[in-house]
């Protein structure tokens, strides 16, 4: 065993079921949720409704920076451009579901196109590559004219109902899950841990880094558009500013950093933790990014494993008292 | 567009980058020194545009004279970040530094939205709208200053680096941080030194970009894009082929904007850093060695 294979070992997951067993229950939760939203007011599904974008979206970037160590700074580019996709197809006359598929498509194509230039260097340029891309896409829309420059397209077909985005959200996220599942607890999330962990290690033994992080980024971009074409669907406009904000990817961050990189429980807790945050300081957008940051610096230095670090080492703790 | 009138862009376009580079200059130091990615320097930018503005509208000392004084007070201002928050990461890797980094450029950037409010400003100095004639052609006078600041200062640093026993300390520690410290050099106060370095070449870089432009507290993420795309294009470890890379940037921005419109400036800069990445990633201007 080489020091890579002892290292990806030891900052494996536990393979205990706690991640496993909590999405599924909190995919049932949700489903409840969702037959019973007849009921639920507006307020519960508009609040359901980001969680499930930003939960998907973290589940992403978990994939990425958590699982493949590919920090990216980009999750605007693939948010705005599923969201820019669908509005742009629709408006053509293609039906939702198509018009769906093709902007998680399109992101996935975006990310096939850039991954040349991103993973070219490794490591710390990938972040600085992504943040290149984001920056470059918002800018091209706010001066291409085509693509409706700094207003942005509207959405001409009607889109569905506050309860039917909901809907398609909880689906979305089922799949990010499920998507997720295959891909941390298969050969391949091991292949993807070697690589992390040692990048040439693992090219020593066979592994083909290359193919092995385009696929991390290549799935993660497809769920990000998916996930930002939601987004479009329901503000029925679309405007460089806010799809292609860097505020997307410091949200997504934040979640992922604060719940635990690498933890499959991040997405949940991290996203019931920033939403609720932003919720209480609502009406203080600035400082509620200062005290992100700050929560951010604090969660990296004194508990790098996040929040769901401390409810897997509290539940492990339980479990053994249990057992004695 | 005539023919003068695109000289002048062009002009105006080099000398610019020349201060692009000195701005450029602290992200290529802590990357170089430290493998730091420093998501903040942007705002330490700004930053210094600020400290250039409030000096001069309470103390009324001009911000041209008062440039190695706003270094300094930057300087001194981020050189507790490192020892508080980068050091202590010693052991954790290179991503975990860039993350805090990233929240400190959160923090900063909300900071600043809080205590300057959003409003765009600039600094006001006579010499930021006069018009510099050299026989036919105009370029405006604080680009020349800011070049000739900027390519004086860029100097300096670079004497700094290889003339002193600090600069000797900093290139070994950046070489191998081990054996420079078998050798009895102090790496972390180094590290320390060399973050407050650039970071005060940053708020100088900054202050001049107040004189010339506006800014607010969110235009940092576009200097901190343009920085390191001068990093890429330049390659480390060679100050001169910072300058270079910067009067290049400088150029092929004005050439963008004078061939597709002044919005496409900046998109040109991004469009060249994700060529380069994807080409050549050691930088297009660094040679062979390291």
């Amino acid at each position: 065993m080489g020091p890579a294979s002892i290292s990806a070992a030891a900052s494996a997951p536990p393979r205990a079921p706690p991640g496993f067993a909590l999405s599924l229950a909190l995919l049932i939760a949700f489903a409840a949720l969702a037959l019973l939203s007849g009921w639920a007011g507006d307020y519960v599904l508009e609040l359901g409704f980001r969680l499930l974008v930003l939960m998907t979206l973290a589940e992403a970037w978990n994939l990425l920076a958590g699982y493949g160590g590919l920090v990216s700074l980009g999750t605007a580019s693939f948010v705005g451009l599923g969201a820019y996709a669908l509005v742009g197809a629709m408006n053509r006359g293609v039906p939702l579901a198509l018009a769906w598929a093709a902007a998680g498509i399109a992101a996935a194509l975006l990310a096939l196109l850039v991954s040349r230039a991103v993973f070219r260097l490794r490591g710390l340029y990938f972040t600085v590559g992504t943040l290149a891309l984001a920056e470059a896409l918002r800018l091209f829309m706010v001066n291409y004219q085509p693509f409706g420059g700094a207003i942005g397209l509207f959405l001409s077909p009607d889109a569905p109902s506050l309860r039917g985005l909901f809907l398609l959200a909880l689906g979305l996220f089922a799949v990010a899950t499920l998507l997720m599942q295959l891909a941390t607890d298969s050969r391949y999330s091991i292949l993807l841990r070697a690589v992390r962990d040692d990048e040439d290690a693992a090219a020593q033994i066979g592994v083909r880094p290359f193919r092995i992080k385009l696929l991390a980024f290549v799935v993660a971009s497809l769920l990000m558009g998916l996930a930002g074409a939601l987004q479009g669907l329901k503000l029925g406009a679309v405007e460089p500013y806010g799809m292609f904000g860097l505020q997307w990817t410091v949200n997504v961050l934040a979640i992922v950093v604060i719940g635990g990189q690498g933890q499959r429980l991040a997405a949940l807790i991290g996203a019931l933790f920033v939403v609720s945050l932003g919720e209480v300081l609502a009406a203080y957008p600035a400082l509620h990014l200062a005290i992100t940051g700050v929560i951010l610096i604090l969660v990296i230095r004194f508990a790098p494993q996040g929040l769901a670090g401390w409810v897997v080492l509290l539940w492990r703790r339980l479990h053994h008292g249990s057992q004695r | 567009m005539d023919l003068l009138g695109l000289a002048d862009n062009l002009i105006s376009g080099v000398l610019l980058g020349g201060i692009l580079a000195l701005a450029a200059l602290g992200l290529s130091i802590a990357l170089g020194v430290m493998r730091l990615v420093n998501l903040a320097h942007g705002e330490i930018l700004v930053g210094g545009a600020y400290l250039g503005f409030y000096l001069l509208s309470i103390t009324g000392l001009d911000p041209l004279l008062a440039l190695p004084l706003i270094g300094l007070l930057m300087a001194l201002l981020v050189y507790p970040l490192h020892r508080l928050l980068l050091a202590p990461l010693g052991a954790q890797g290179p991503e975990a530094p860039m993350m805090t980094m990233f929240g400190v450029s959160i923090i900063l950037q909300n900071a600043m939205l809080l205590l300057f409010s959003a409003d765009t400003r600039s600094i006001d100095r006579p010499y930021a709208a006069t018009p510099l004639q050299i026989g036919a052609l105009s370029v405006p006078l604080i680009y020349a200053l800011g070049f000739a600041i900027s390519v004086v200062l860029i100097i300096a640093v670079h004497l700094l680096i290889t003339r002193t026993r600090f600069g000797r300390e900093m290139r070994a520690s950046a070489a191998d941080p081990r054996a420079a410290a078998a050798h009895g050099v102090n790496v972390r106060g180094i590290h320390a030194l060399s973050f407050a370095l650039g970071a005060g070449c940053a708020a100088m870089g900054g202050t001049l970009i107040g004189i010339a432009f506006s800014f607010s507290p969110s235009s940092g993420a576009s200097y901190l894009l343009s920085g390191f795309a001068i990093v890429v294009l330049g390659g480390l470890g060679n100050i001169f082929a910072t300058l270079v890379a910067g009067v290049a940037l400088g150029l092929l921005q004005s050439l963008g904007g004078a061939l597709f419109g002044d919005g496409y400036r900046e998109l040109v800069g991004l469009l060249l850093f994700l060529l380069v990445l994807a080409v050549r990633p050691q930088g297009l201007l660094a040679g062979r060695g390291a």
